[in-house]
């Protein structure tokens, strides 16, 4: 068995009307803090921690998340995950998030930063019921270098697979290797630097609140480029260009409003990071 | 050349009416905000498309579900479908190549007696597969025996000469210079080809974030003459 650096499991329930950790477990480079709930809806919020602060050369993540009936739950990460220099072997994160009926999950991670001659990779698997709802969100920097030089890491390569009762509904994967493309040229970043993608899967989402989310969103300027389809089950793909970590955020907080608004009647909760 | 190769060469044809013609996966957008405006910023595009999304779907695809006809390994087959229509994230783009894959599954029955092929149309028609033309187009270049390889270049090929057929009528460009284009573009589908044999089924569905986020924002461009 592949040793692995870090390691966190955790599975969530709803003990009358308020998610607890059933069973959490971790080991190595991952940690999380202490219970946070931010609301009085119950909704649970851990911040995940690598005390590492960094991912290194041939490190491997896991991470497992399951939400029993009825929890609800966000994950986020205390700052962004930063992978160093791998010069032998690329750093690989998997994580499995388990949504039973009508449970609720954001998750929303930091920003990924890779560094120069990084290799990332990164599977998340999403096993959810029909009447799950899931919040996702990843931004994809374009990394940190000494000499402030763009997209200087070797390879970022994000794998996203959603099942729907055990039937894979929707796979998004992107590989970004800077060196053998035109980075920044048409049909890759077209001058944008960073980029976001965010998932809302959930039975309630049609065509209004997409054209709403639309609404929400969209802004004709050179400031960000936005894409918003819907998917093949009810849920919306949302893909973002811009220039800073900011601007991705504050259309992420957007949809995340809205969405909450929607489904659950609150305003999202501020995620505290110093 | 094979008389075979000339019964592939049919569904290479513009002409052939597979619903190809209402489709530019993005192009359009670019067209409408300039970035695409002339013979060299098409043929620009056109070489991303090929080598950034085109390859790791539809081509790994003809090249996986070649191998799958070979082995008789069916399941592989329907698998292919799902995952080529799953990593299609732009809803327009996803949608049209549905009804493409439907209507050349239909076009192609009545033009060949190939078992496999009804399994798949009937299939589409039962909602099991989705539908998908490059994996009619494999299916159809197995039956007549044409290559694995053979069979990629000519999938890739009638791609290129629709998009082009489309570029000629969206920019515009003359006809000599869409002809120019194809004519061109022939080391670029041979390279394809080549990079299709090297890349890893790990590879399948890679996406290029620009051409992506072009084919979702095709939905809400104003004046469309395509459907995606």
């Amino acid at each position: 068995m592949v040793q692995m650096t870090g390691e966190l499991q955790m599975n969530l329930e709803d003990k009358q009307g308020r998610t607890i950790a059933k069973d959490a477990y971790f080991q190595g480079a991952l940690k999380v803090m202490r219970p946070i709930y931010l609301s009085k809806s119950g909704q649970v919020c851990y911040y995940i921690l690598n005390p590492g602060g960094g991912y290194l050369d041939g490190d491997r993540y896991k991470m497992r998340f399951s939400l029993e009936k009825q929890a609800r739950a966000t994950l986020t990460t205390q700052s962004s995950t930063k992978v160093y220099k791998t010069p032998t072997d690329h750093a690989y994160q998997e994580t499995e998030i388990i949504l039973k009926d009508g449970s609720y999950l954001e998750y929303l991670p930091d920003p990924l930063i890779a560094y120069r001659g990084a290799k990332y990779k990164q599977k998340n698997i999403f096993r959810m019921d029909r009447t799950s709802m899931l919040l996702y969100s990843d931004i994809i920097t374009p990394g940190w270098c000494p000499d402030g030089k763009h997209f200087s890491y070797d390879l970022v390569q994000l794998v996203n697979e959603f099942y729907l009762e055990d039937e894979l509904v929707v796979f998004d994967h992107l590989k970004l290797t800077p060196s053998n493309q035109q980075i920044h040229g048409l049909g890759f970043m077209e001058g944008y630097t960073h980029l976001g993608s965010m998932f809302v899967i959930g039975e309630k989402v049609d065509n209004s609140l997409l054209d709403r989310l639309y609404d929400a969103m969209y802004e004709k300027t050179d400031a960000y480029q936005i894409g918003l389809s819907k998917l093949p089950i009810p849920g919306v793909a949302i893909r973002i260009m811009a220039n800073s970590t900011q601007v991705i955020e504050r259309l992420f907080s957007t949809c995340h409003t809205l969405i909450t608004s929607e489904w659950f009647g609150t305003q999202p909760s501020f995620l505290r990071k110093y | 050349m094979t008389e075979n190769l000339l019964s592939l060469l049919q569904l290479c044809d513009s002409n052939f009416p597979t619903g190809a013609f209402s489709h530019s996966y993005g192009m359009e957008t670019y067209i409408q905000e300039d970035q695409i405006y002339d013979q060299a910023s098409f043929q620009q595009w056109l070489t991303v498309y090929v080598n950034e999304q085109l390859v790791y779907s539809d081509g790994l695809a003809c090249q996986i579900v070649y191998a799958a006809l070979v082995e008789e390994n069916d399941e592989r087959i329907w698998e292919m479908d799902r995952l080529l229509t799953v990593q299609n994230l732009p809803r327009e783009s996803r949608e049209g190549t549905k009804r493409i894959g439907e209507r050349m599954s239909m076009l192609i029955e009545s033009l060949y007696d190939i078992p496999l092929l009804s399994t798949y149309a009937k299939r589409i028609q039962e909602k099991r597969s989705n539908g998908h033309p490059a994996i009619v187009f494999t299916i159809v270049g197995h039956h007549l025996g044409v290559s694995s390889e053979s069979t990629i270049l000519y999938y890739l090929y009638s791609v290129v000469t629709s998009l082009v057929q489309n570029a000629v009528r969206a920019i515009p460009l003359g006809q000599t210079a869409g002809q120019q284009v194809i004519q061109q573009f022939q080391p670029t589908l041979l390279d394809a080809v080549e990079k299709i044999k090297q890349i890893e089924q790990d590879d399948f569905g890679i996406v290029s974030p620009g051409l992506e986020l072009a084919q979702m924002q095709h939905e809400r461009v104003g004046i469309r003459i395509f459907m995606s």
